[in-house]
């Protein structure tokens, strides 16, 4: 809607141009334009990215209350599994299980939520260990609520706040993690914009066309920076309440 | 006639491999409309009296019994139709992100009328209602929480250190609020406290509690004026000495 041109059209006469005018960022080995690739490759990695995160989160946090509520043998395993994904880097499992899947955004989201889930679990449970013994839960009991209702009316809303931040100051590497398997192949695949598979194709021919490289770079770099300083300013501002 | 009471409870916990025994063969009886205090020093055990009869912590052993019904064992989601607790931390007693009107709401069918009816009697305006609980101040959270306790109809209320948050005016209103209520609404209530000055203004029987043991019960006059009990008489003689 945004995009200049037609983001998938390819034309054999204007192949690796230089930014103008009418291609502001230039264009692609194809022909393509780089900007409108770019515009619309935000929408892939942008929304793949938040849609990764809120499912990470919901997953996360209902794990996390569930344990931190009842304890117990669940509470054991889950934990344990979750130490188990904490003790490799993310990517690194990332890849692998992008790899078992065979590529695509679905797998890729997939093999980045694997271990994402267990940070917001984690920082869940916690914190509804922390809360869970306060007065007004036990009155909540005596006033004869289940431990559902409790988790879904008491300790959901009062554990939330730090949960969420937690999940903003995630996307930047989660958008990291989504180009980077598309940069490797392992996600997003051509022709579909998207910023890490179109640095991963581009690079090829750095030299000649470096404008095809440097614009979704920047994209993603600048994306993740100001995600990065949106979750810390939060942050910031949340502890000087 | 008796509401509730206790058959030899026994509460073990393991700590860092040591044991504690914070109830040993206790029994207690609360009778229809009185209050029972329970005093002792810390670590005596009375929190975790309250915490087994209102079924937050299952007694080792031992029997409970609501109106000569056996209940041990059940779960505060049962024991929450006849018996309510008043907290120490007032402010902890009620979810912060809640206003009044939903957490009195919680536990009970009343309507808004009769909520406004009930924190009427507590000594509370119906403008509180929208408040949270960091918007009242600690007496008004607690009068809060009685009225919650009285909205529930529940028959027992039980109270731990209820005023040991509370300014020394505020503690006063609230412990007078007390004996209305139980004058007016006819609950029976147990209360904890290491004060022995208060609890001997305010009780009708005392129980006395040293490292889990029941260590002396009886009416208040009885154990004020002749404590049988050499541990009694200790505590006693620091208040006066205070
Ligand atoms: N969950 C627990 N696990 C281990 N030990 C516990 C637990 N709860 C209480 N205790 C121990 O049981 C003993 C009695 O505790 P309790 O809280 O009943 O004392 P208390 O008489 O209420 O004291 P205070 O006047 O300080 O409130 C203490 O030694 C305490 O450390
Ligand atoms: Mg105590």
């Amino acid at each position: 809607m945004l995009a200049p041109n037609d983001p998938y059209a390819t034309n054999s006469s204007l192949i690796r141009q230089a930014p103008s005018a009418a291609y502001l960022f230039g264009t692609d080995n194809l022909g393509r334009c780089v900007l409108s690739r770019v515009l619309v490759g935000a929408r892939t990695t942008i929304a793949s990215t938040f849609f990764l995160v809120a499912v990470s989160f919901l997953i996360g946090i209902i794990i996390g209350m569930l344990c931190g509520f009842y304890g117990g043998i669940v509470d054991d395993i889950l934990m344990r599994v979750a130490d188990l994904m904490l003790a490799f880097p993310q990517m690194v499992v990332a890849i692998a299980v992008a790899g078992i899947l065979g590529g695509g955004l679905g797998g890729a989201m997939i093999a980045l939520g694997i271990t994402m889930w267990t940070s917001f679990a984690r920082l869940a449970r916690s914190h509804t260990l922390s809360i869970k013994n306060e007065p007004y839960i036990t009155a909540a009991r005596l006033q004869g609520k289940s431990g559902l209702q409790i988790m879904m009316t008491h300790i959901m809303p009062n554990i939330l706040e730090p949960v969420l931040i937690n999940a903003l100051t995630q996307i930047g590497t989660t958008m990291i993690g989504i180009s980077g398997l598309s940069f490797l192949g392992l996600g997003v695949v051509a022709p579909q914009a998207e910023w890490g598979s179109m640095i991963s194709e581009a690079r090829a021919y750095i030299q000649i066309a470096p404008w095809a490289v440097l614009f979704p770079a920047a994209a993603t770099v600048i994306t993740i920076v100001v995600f990065n300083y949106l979750g810390d300013a939060v942050m910031e501002y949340r502890k000087a309440e | 006639m008796i509401v509730l009471s206790g058959r030899d409870l026994n509460k073990e916990y393991i700590s860092r491999d040591r044991k504690v025994r914070p109830l040993q063969h206790v029994d207690f009886d609360l009778h229809q409309g009185e209050i029972l205090g329970i005093v002792g020093e810390s670590g005596s055990g009375k929190s975790t009296l309250l915490k087994v009869i209102s079924g937050i912590e299952k007694p080792d052993s031992g029997m409970l019994y609501h109106l000569d019904k056996e209940y041990t064992g059940s779960k505060p989601e049962k024991t929450g139709k006849f018996l309510q607790m008043i907290f120490q931390d007032a402010y902890g007693s009620f979810d912060p992100k809640m206003n009044m009107e939903k957490s009195l709401k919680e536990g009970t069918a009343s309507d808004r009328n009769e909520i406004v009816r009930v924190i009427g009697e507590v000594g509370l305006s119906e403008d509180l209602l929208d408040r949270r609980p960091r918007h009242l101040s600690g007496g008004q959270c607690q009068r809060m929480s009685i009225a919650r306790a009285l909205l529930s109809h529940a028959d027992v209320l039980l109270c731990d250190e209820i005023t040991s948050a509370l300014d020394v005016t505020t503690q006063a209103q609230v412990i007078k609020l007390l004996m209305e209520i139980r004058d007016m609404e006819n609950v029976s209530i147990i209360l904890v406290s290491h004060d022995l000055a208060l609890v001997s203004m305010i009780c009708d029987r005392i129980m006395v509690m040293k490292d889990g043991v029941v260590v002396e019960e009886g009416k208040t006059e009885d154990v004020i004026n002749k404590p049988s009990d050499e541990y009694t008489r200790k505590l006693l003689n620091s208040i006066i000495a205070v």
